[in-house]
């Protein structure tokens, strides 16, 4: 190897290292939440949603604003909520939303005739957690989708990990090709999980 | 070399395999990546799915058969269809039949008559860009019974590929950490990386409901 290929060596090696080893724990998030994704019977038979008390309170007024989102946002703050608003259900009756942290949903129910509040919990633990962050932000609801802190950290970190995903599969390529020893078998991997992905796709479409 | 499970020997076929199936896994991990990007930007013009698809109508004459159950109503229903996918969104009453047939970039709701021996087809077609996202998403569950199996063949065999997927990428992270941490006085900053990566983890997953 030259000394200008080996120093672009020394550089991908280095960042293909630290990339994903920084990566590394958000791919196992992607990656364990699929198998709970595939085998939901499995997940709600070893790991049960829990339902928290209801509560009940009441609001001094409803703080109405220019948009039924900031309306939302101005009812968890009063009644002291953190988290994502899902979507919003409004009628002349009430206000509905779900409030969603990983792992947990608020729902939120605002009777619009006496301000009183109805607050249900749901713990749905660890594993369902991933799957919401694996879902995030997602393709629904993408004019409200953001509205909390985390989620807007989230979806920087989500696409942070597919773009260096994406720089570690080219790294890896270009690190593969320079071990001589490995080449021919490497490239059988490539040809077979081609012939695979294309097989696949063949008999799905 | 001689253990199977000698600590050497663990790291040699580690580093081994880490190539080969992050090679073997190429096209899929390029494929998840580009479709989960799309599915995070609905917002991009380019990739827009909806607006372009294609619907139309056919309406067809069926011979109905008498005395079948539900399942064999349906695969015979299907067979003069001459259409596949995955079955969902069933309802059968005494005069006809509903259902649904899902395909990555393909659905069909189909109603029979069963006074008329009618079917009615509404069949919705999408672009490559809506092939992708629905690909994704591909694995036989439905949201209002989740314990649900695939009932497509084609469906099974793609999620037992994204199960696969899913362990070898797993594999290969866990495997990483093996493998920098025999090379760790060469690249000592990965510990500080590594930590901060499974610190952001663990505060999405485990902290932030508390917080």
């Amino acid at each position: 190897m030259s000394k200008g290929k080996k120093k672009y060596y020394i550089v991908i090696h280095a960042l293909h290292i630290y990339f994903g080893l920084f990566i590394s724990p958000f791919i196992l998030i992607f990656s364990i939440s699929v198998l709970a994704f595939n085998h939901m019977g499995f997940l709600n038979q070893i790991n049960p949603v829990k339902s928290l008390p209801e509560i009940r309170t009441k609001l001094d007024y409803i703080p109405y604003d220019t948009t039924d989102l900031l309306t939302a946002k101005a009812i968890i703050h009063k009644l002291s909520i953190k988290g994502e608003i899902d979507f919003i259900i409004k009628n002349e009756d009430q206000i509905s939303f779900p409030v969603n942290k990983p792992g947990l949903i608020t729902r939120v129910k605002v009777n619009t005739h006496t301000d009183s509040v109805v607050t249900t919990r749901v713990m749905e633990g660890s594993m369902r957690a991933m799957n919401y962050l694996h879902i995030m932000p997602g393709q629904h609801n993408a004019k409200i989708r953001g509205n909390s802190l985390f989620l807007k950290i989230w979806r920087l970190i989500a696409d942070a990990v597919v773009y260096l995903l994406l720089f570690l599969i080219l790294s890896g390529v270009f690190l593969w090709c320079y071990l001589k020893f490995e080449r021919r078998k490497g490239f059988y991997a490539i040809i077979l999980g081609f012939l695979y992905f294309i097989g696949l796709l063949f008999i799905i479409l | 070399m001689n253990n199977p499970f000698s600590i050497d020997n663990i790291i040699y076929w580690n580093r081994k395999l880490h190539i080969y199936i992050g090679l073997f896994l190429l096209l899929f991990i390029l494929f998840f990546s580009l479709s989960g990007l799309l599915l995070n930007h609905s917002q991009w013009k380019f990739t827009s799915f909806w607006k372009e698809r294609n619907e139309t109508e056919i309406i067809t004459p069926l011979a109905i058969p008498v005395n079948l159950d539900s399942v064999s109503l349906l695969h015979n229903f299907m067979e003069q269809l001459n259409i596949s996918g995955e079955i969902s969104n069933v309802s059968l009453t005494p005069d006809s039949i509903n259902f649904r047939v899902v395909k990555p970039g393909t659905i069909q709701d189909i109603h029979i008559d069963f006074k008329s021996s009618m079917s009615d087809q509404k069949k919705i077609v999408f672009n490559w860009w809506g092939k992708m996202r629905i690909l994704h998403t591909f694995n036989g569950s439905e949201k209002m019974n989740p314990g649900a199996h695939p009932n497509w063949l084609v469906t099974r065999i793609w999620r037992l590929s994204m199960d696969a997927i899913a362990l070898g990428l797993i594999f290969l992270c866990l495997g990483s950490w093996i493998m920098w941490y025999k090379i760790r006085n060469d690249y000592s900053m990965g510990l500080i990386v590594l930590i901060l990566g499974i610190a952001g983890a663990i505060f999405f997953i485990f902290l932030l409901r508390i917080l």
